[in-house]
């Protein structure tokens, strides 16, 4: 499994889409909000880290739900189906492509960071640089099942609109391009519930020194079980037919 | 190349279970019927031809024997186990008709992966030697020709160095010096001990490269047996002359006839009694350019499939058949 994985993360990493768009969107953006339109002493420290996070976390989750757009054209390549003739079993397949995202959200995610860290100016302790960096990572699991669960049930036209549909609006509801603070009051308690918020709130909790709340950590949780179930559905849906 | 038959044959095959087995198998798809009541055994070692005409199940068959199509009534066995077993116990490769070349791996990647897959893969390099693909193997597998891609997707097949090897419709996309080149590799590894498996529709192949021919036919097997049986069963000979203005009307009558087609100006008529039906003609005057020919596996094929021969009562395809022919 650990050479599937090795070819799949190979794969995504020389898709030049994936790393123009899945890298060095993220990176542009956090770099355009923070200096332009900040007046002439740029944007404040405060704005500058919660951005950092923000786009941190936008970048990471659009590469884990990317890995489904990536299962559904694996679907459509008849790859997948070259897979069930192999001694490789099912399992090892859904779940070595569960891990493919675990690997390719690092450079998403490190690269916003190191950006904040080196071009903004960002300063905290390195635990809590390491903490900020281990919570994303984790926190993307949900995400990476959601996009899996699109890519095994839609055929791989529709799985890449769909999965940048989630991506646009999970990320902006979920408040990851502006503060969510900035929203009308019913979005607010709106976006509160969206998994996007939360696995932003993962990331923010630690910036602000502390660890993520109970309920940060239960509505995350509850995205999980139901991402995981809708994956789990779509697999065994597609596999009668893959 | 080594010319050795497999080391591992003799214990897989100890307990004298066929590589493949059918029986009584059926899958439909809606109304339709693919298969249609398949029995089928191939034992180890053996080159087989499934020999049809599009439609005519071969693909669904292969399906089935893979284990990626449950059949819909009765049983598949690969080395008396299910086909999911052999295939996850390694000893399965198989080259898919619709497989397209996977983007942004090298064709080395590709091969080294698949083959890390089996328990005793063959060597990656001789992999690629092969499949005619020794200079290809830096080369991007998505940025190749369609004929080289078809090398790739055999070389896949090849990589586990697996007993029982299934293509279907291998040659499909390859022209005539690489569809040579292809054979002569194949030959090659069906003569280490390893059973092959292989669809087509080119009957030149079936005859040249296969120790048997399975034909299918609506889901049916309807011959099964070496070239040479087969142009034998289907019946005897052509003979062909010019009509000259002659009516055709007497000719499907006249004995050992079975079956009448003209072409032009030119009658052909199949006979399972050549000397009787020239016999006949001469009683008819119709003589003029008269050739008598031993069927071809073509004829043999059409004869087969179409319901005219001896052993497939299938009144609505013979009324077909006869249809076509008039």
């Amino acid at each position: 499994m650990l050479d599937y994985i090795r070819l799949e993360v190979r794969r995504t990493l020389r898709d030049r889409g994936f790393v123009i768009f899945g890298i060095g969107m993220p990176v542009l953006m956090y770099l355009l909000m923070t200096n332009i339109g900040a007046g002439p002493g740029g944007a404040g420290m405060e704005w500058k880290t919660a951005s950092m996070v923000g786009m941190a976390a936008y970048g990471a989750l659009g590469a884990a739900i990317g890995t489904g757009t990536g299962v559904a054209e694996d679907k459509q390549l008849g790859w997948l189906r070259q897979l069930r003739i192999t001694p490789l079993g099912p399992v090892q397949v859904v779940v070595g492509r569960g891990l493919t995202a675990a690997v390719t959200v690092v450079p998403a995610l490190a690269s916003v960071l190191l950006v904040g860290g080196l071009v903004n100016g960002v300063r905290m302790p390195a635990w809590q640089w390491a903490a900020l960096a281990g919570l994303l990572w984790i926190g993307t699991a949900p995400f990476t099942l959601l996009g899996l669960g699109n890519g095994y049930r839609l055929s791989a036209q529709s799985t890449g609109v769909v999965n940048t549909g989630c991506l646009l609006l999970l990320s902006i509801v979920g408040g990851l391009w502006f503060p969510a603070e900035l929203f009308p009051g019913w979005l607010r308690s709106l976006s509160s519930w969206t998994p996007g918020n939360r696995f932003a709130e993962l990331g923010q909790s630690v910036t602000q020194g502390g660890a993520p709340g109970l309920a940060t950590v239960a509505v995350l949780a509850a995205w999980l079980a139901l991402f995981g179930g809708y994956a789990v559905y779509a697999y065994r849906r597609a596999a009668r037919t893959v | 190349m080594t010319q050795t038959k497999r080391p591992d044959s003799a214990a897989h095959t100890a307990g004298g279970a066929p590589a493949v087995a059918f029986s009584g198998v059926t899958r439909s798809y809606g109304a339709v019927r693919a298969v249609d009541g398949l029995d089928l055994e191939i034992a180890a070692g053996e080159t087989v031809a499934l020999l049809g005409r599009n439609g005519a199940g071969k693909s669904t068959t292969l399906s089935m024997l893979l284990g990626l199509l449950p059949p819909g009534t009765g049983s598949v066995r690969l080395f008396g186990g299910t086909p999911q077993a052999a295939v996850r116990a390694g000893r399965v490769g198989a080259m898919l008709q619709d497989g397209k070349p996977v983007p942004r791996v090298t064709v080395r990647e590709l091969i080294t992966f698949v083959a890390g897959t089996y328990p005793r893969p063959m060597d990656v390099t001789e992999t690629l030697e092969l499949a005619g693909l020794g200079e290809f193997g830096g080369r991007r597998v998505d940025r190749l020709s369609g004929g080289q891609a078809q090398r790739v997707r055999f070389a896949v097949a090849l990589a586990g160095n697996p007993e029982l090897l299934v293509l279907d419709e291998p040659t499909a996309a390859l022209d005539v010096e690489a569809r040579r080149v292809f054979w002569r590799s194949m030959r090659a590894y069906a003569r280490r001990g390893n059973t092959v498996v292989f669809s087509t529709h080119y009957l030149e192949e079936a005859d040249e490269h296969a120790d048997r021919i399975v034909v299918m036919d609506a889901g049916r097997v309807v011959a099964d047996g070496t070239g040479a049986a087969i142009k034998r069963r289907a019946g005897g000979s052509l003979v062909s002359f010019d009509l000259a203005g002659a009516s055709t009307g007497p000719l499907s009558g006249l004995p050992g006839v079975s079956a009448v087609e003209v072409r032009g100006d030119r009658a052909l008529l199949r006979t399972a009694d050549s000397d009787a039906t020239v016999v006949a003609l001469a009683g008819l005057g119709l003589v003029r350019g008269l050739q008598v020919a031993p069927a071809g596996l073509e004829d043999a094929f059409l004869a087969l499939t179409s319901g005219n021969a001896p052993h497939t009562p299938a009144p609505d395809a013979a009324t077909r058949s006869a249809k076509e022919l008039a």
